[in-house]
């Protein structure tokens, strides 16, 4: 499955727009994740399990709508787009991560 | 007290005391009697008394005490023990509690006095009574109720587990989102959802921008820790999404589209509290040609 933020695929011509897919991922709401990771903060260290936290995240979103692409029959994504919202929660610290873009077929 | 019989001689508390001072040793215990008896009478005269307890149950031993023992240091050169403040004791009792009971009534008061009384009477009995006895009793109560606080709580636990499996199932049930549905009904639509700008050798013709909102209620924004409350939250995120993304399409269709392009679908929280989460969806309406 390629993945691609542009419009085309470069030297491959697309045959079929197999329509939109999607996913979606939500982090957060632990209140000992979210102290430690505040503590971690304050001191000007790397919140290093809330990078592994939003890697999760993204994975899952991806998963999700590779597997959507795949049903549809199509082998590449294109106009990929990420996006990172806070939703809140504690200490500021509920994510959803959304990865959308347009399945299609190619030669 | 306990007479010796070689000499002129007895023990009080045990120091031994001429028997030639007997009779002041009487006249001590009789002046501390007499006037810890005088005492009573006033306190019963006035009725000195509280909740019903007069306080010459008191007052009467402690003024007998004290006067046979200052009687006792002038004239003996030693105290007695107080002597007349046990008859005294025993004097009143019997009259208060036996005899009379004019004023007595049963609450902490008169409880507590007699605990007073019989303290001053017996203080090694009363002490014993009141540090070793009462303190295993309290021990023992406190060991029993701890022991049936850890059983309510066992008890509790197992309610609250059974609750929770029922509230597990509901949840479970609630939280389940049909991705591949989701993503099928979205696609079947005869509308094309475009995220690129443009299509690959596809004619169309632009229609404007379009826009469509949802808003939805946002549940995790004070929770410490509800994965399961994260997870419906997601499923009514994705589900609002889906709506949006279909009312995009009825709009665009009722304008003669049957696409968008640029598609972007925004999230983000609106309210009092971040109460909401409100959905976006816009992108360029177009209407593919057919070649």
């Amino acid at each position: 499955m390629i993945l691609t933020s542009s419009n085309t695929l470069e030297n491959k011509e697309i045959i079929e727009y197999k329509g939109l897919v999607t996913g979606e991922s939500l982090i957060g709401s632990n209140i000992y994740k979210d102290i430690f990771s505040g503590v971690r903060d304050v001191v000007g260290g790397r919140t290093t399990k809330y990078e592994e936290e939003l890697g999760k995240a993204r994975d899952i979103a991806f998963k999700s709508m590779e597997e959507k692409a795949k049903n549809l029959g199509a082998n590449a994504i294109i106009g990929l787009k990420i996006s990172y919202d806070n939703l809140g929660g504690t200490m500021g610290n509920t994510i959803l991560v959304t990865a959308y873009g347009t399945a299609i077929k190619f030669e | 007290m306990v007479p010796q019989s070689n000499s002129n001689k007895m023990k009080i508390k045990g120091k031994e005391i001429d028997l030639k001072n007997i009779g002041k040793i009487i006249l001590s215990i009789a002046l501390g009697t007499g006037i810890g008896l005088i005492v009573y009478g006033i306190f019963l005269y006035f009725n000195i008394a509280i909740f019903g307890w007069n306080l010459g149950l008191i007052f009467a031993p402690l003024a007998a005490g004290y006067v046979e023992t200052v009687v006792a240091n002038r004239i003996l050169g030693r105290n007695l023990g107080a002597i007349s403040a046990f008859i005294l004791f025993i004097d009143t009792t019997v009259y208060s509690f036996i005899l009379k009971n004019p004023t007595l009534g049963t609450n902490l008061i008169t409880a507590g006095s007699i605990i007073v009384i019989l303290q001053a009477a017996f203080p090694t009995l009363i002490n014993y009574i009141l540090l070793v006895i009462i303190g295993a009793i309290i021990s023992n109560l406190s060991w029993s109720f701890k022991k049936i606080i850890r059983t309510l709580k066992k008890i509790k636990s197992h309610i609250r587990w059974e609750t929770e499996n029922i509230e597990e199932e509901i949840i479970e049930e609630d939280i389940y989102f049909d991705e591949n549905e989701s993503n099928e009904r979205l696609n079947s639509l005869n509308f094309f959802f475009i995220t690129s700008t443009d299509m690959e050798n596809r004619k169309h013709e632009l229609l404007g921008i379009y826009q469509s909102e949802v808003v939805i209620e946002n549940k995790v924004k004070i929770k410490l820790k509800d994965d399961e409350l994260e997870k419906k939250n997601l499923k009514n995120i994705k589900e609002g999404k889906d709506k949006c993304l279909i009312n995009l399409s009825k709009k665009i269709k009722e304008a003669g589209g049957n696409g968008i392009l640029d598609l972007h679908i925004q999230y983000g929280l609106i309210g009092l509290g971040t109460d909401y989460i409100h959905i976006t969806a816009t992108g360029m309406g177009i209407n593919i040609l057919k070649e």
